[in-house]
């Protein structure tokens, strides 16, 4: 049974309400007072970006930095020493790298000193870790096309074309960044509701990407974790015989859906919706051995484990971040 | 014509087209690195690497000169003294021209898993370091395609971006209208994987100096166009 618009609705105003206390410390080197220099100290918005406090953070910590010359978008933020890539939002960063727990019914805030809240960063302005992070640019532009590039792939992935996007009015795709960095719900929902299929069509792929955290790689000098980020063409509804095949492999279903039709001849399958568990099992049928329960690994997105029942495409619905994605991190149990 | 009604003799062609699947970027990656090969010119290094299929080739270009130093598209005078720099071993090349004035491109060739179809990333660097968009239309983008990539986009054709792969920064060329432009030049056609990594080598290589030498060429054409009936 569909979810009601009301209860979507509903749940897409918690994930836009849902904040992280953070605690950004200037890099010790670059601080007059080195170890000694106040934290600056903010409830941000999950689904926001951390270079959108970069002025902020810049006039906070001028009269403390050795080289008060530097520009705000010369900052760049570390987490225990790994810089984090400012194209995330900043609820998938902390998903990713801080190690927390995610929430459960029954949990509360936990603010203990061991506890990863608040979310502990550190801010430099000076030696950019080209390797590692792209640039900046002081009027935005760099974020902005990072922005819509990850819209439009979203739309891509919805549509099977881009159209969407490209037909959206220039007040209307500026409008969608400034809503995300305003984190204002009802000029987002406006707009997406253009790009979005209408509820009664359906989506041709969901737009959702798997990350998977691994242990640093032995032939790499840095002992930074690095990442795997997967996708696979994700249908909303999969067959029944598809369903059954205990190795359904995303590459099957994404073979299937370039071209629906083709291939096997077509027949009266019975069509059953796509689930976070059914769409895990497929991609990472290894580390998803059950659609039904976590066994070894659960998925997570914004801070909570997601059911494993819940059909993908209401997921995406109410629960993507700005750019029109859902990004779960896979966590191993225990 | 559905593509899945193909007959058994026709396998060889792009039955997803214009889009490509997994399968076949990689048969093309295999039969154009044959091609190269054989016809025993190239960039200074090219390989297939099957941890996350990618194609990479590696270029060195002389910023001075504004010309590439190991391509001889069509001045044969210059090809032997250039043949002997290739040998086989790429590193030894790079350390040699490793100067001031020398540029290294690396270009990673992969199939977008949103637009199922290849994209290009690259990086171009100085003496080690990275460069920035400026240099990379200074020296790669041919003057006359200039304009036309600038206009597209909030920063044009090419974007600063994330490698899917490896993670780190690089450069990409927008890969959201390659299906529209494979089907305009190539739709109606039956077409072999690696006739599609060719043309679309020529379309969007060319925007970044990525150009086919005329040597590969030159023992066996670009694989045939085949009209359907």
């Amino acid at each position: 049974m569909a979810m009601e618009h009301a209860t979507l609705n509903a749940i897409q105003k918690i994930v836009w309400e849902g904040n992280l206390p953070l605690q950004i410390t200037l890099a010790s080197s670059e601080s007059r007072t080195y170890d000694q220099t106040d934290p600056y100290l903010i409830s941000y918005p999950r689904i926001s970006y951390l270079p959108s406090l970069l002025p902020k953070l810049k006039a906070f910590f001028s009269s403390s930095l050795i080289d008060p010359a530097a520009s705000p978008h010369d900052g760049w933020f570390s987490f225990e020493g790994v810089p984090l890539k400012w194209h995330y939002p900043v609820g998938l960063l902390y998903d990713l790298y801080a190690g927390a727990d995610p929430a459960t019914k029954s949990s509360d805030v936990d603010y203990s000193s061991d506890s990863p809240l608040p979310w502990q960063l550190v801010i430099h302005f000076t030696d950019w870790p080209n390797e590692e992070l792209v640039r900046l640019d002081a009027k935005g532009m760099v974020m902005n096309d990072a922005f819509i590039n990850s819209v439009k792939e979203a739309d891509f992935v919805r549509n099977g074309t881009a159209k969407g996007i490209m037909s959206l009015s220039k007040d209307d795709s500026s409008g969608l960044w400034k809503a995300v960095q305003d984190v204002d719900l009802p000029s987002f929902q406006r707009i997406m509701n253009i790009l979005l299929p209408q509820p009664n069509q359906p989506f041709r792929n969901l737009p959702i990407r798997l990350f998977l955290p691994l242990p640093p790689k032995p032939d790499s000098d840095s002992d930074s974790p690095t990442l795997k980020v997967v996708q696979s063409p994700i249908p909303p509804t999969i067959t029944a015989t598809q369903a059954a095949s205990q190795t359904s492999q995303s590459i099957l279903l994404s073979s299937s859906r370039i071209l629906p039709g083709t291939g096997s001849p077509q027949t009266h399958q019975q069509h059953q919706t796509q689930t976070i568990g059914s769409a895990l099992h497929s991609i990472l049928p290894h580390l998803f051995p059950s659609r039904r329960t976590p066994v070894l690994a659960k998925p997570v997105l914004h801070g909570a484990v997601v059911p494993m029942s819940a059909p993908v495409e209401e997921v995406v619905r109410c629960s993507a971040y700005g750019d029109g994605w859902v990004y779960i991190v896979i966590r191993m149990m225990g | 014509m559905a593509a899945g009604s193909h007959p058994p003799e026709l396998e060889g062609t792009v039955s997803t087209f214009p889009l490509l699947s997994q399968d076949d970027f990689k048969s093309a990656c295999r039969a154009f690195l044959d091609r190269v090969h054989r016809a025993n010119v190239g960039w200074s290094s090219i390989r297939f690497q099957s941890a996350g299929s990618i194609l990479k080739i590696s270029q060195t270009l002389d910023s001075l000169q504004d010309q590439t130093l190991v391509q001889s598209v069509d001045n044969q005078d210059t090809q032997d003294s250039q043949l002997a720099a290739y040998e086989e071993d790429s590193e030894a090349l790079i350390h040699t021209y490793d100067t001031h004035d020398t540029l290294q491109i690396d270009y990673d060739i992969l199939l977008s898993p949103t637009y199922q179809v290849p994209a290009l990333y690259f990086v171009l660097r100085r003496a080690s370091m990275p460069l920035g968009i400026d240099e990379v239309y200074r020296y790669l983008v041919p003057e006359q395609y200039r304009e036309n990539i600038q206009s597209v986009g909030i920063m044009g054709g090419i974007s600063f971006g994330y490698h899917p792969v490896s993670g780190t920064p690089a450069f990409f060329v927008h890969p959201c209208n390659t299906a529209d432009a494979m089907r305009e030049i190539a739709s109606g056609h039956r077409i072999s994987p690696e006739a599609y990594l060719i043309i679309w080598l020529g379309l969007v290589g060319n925007c970044v100096r990525l150009q086919l030498p005329s040597e590969l060429f030159a023992t066996m054409g670009i694989p045939e166009l085949e009209h359907i009936e």
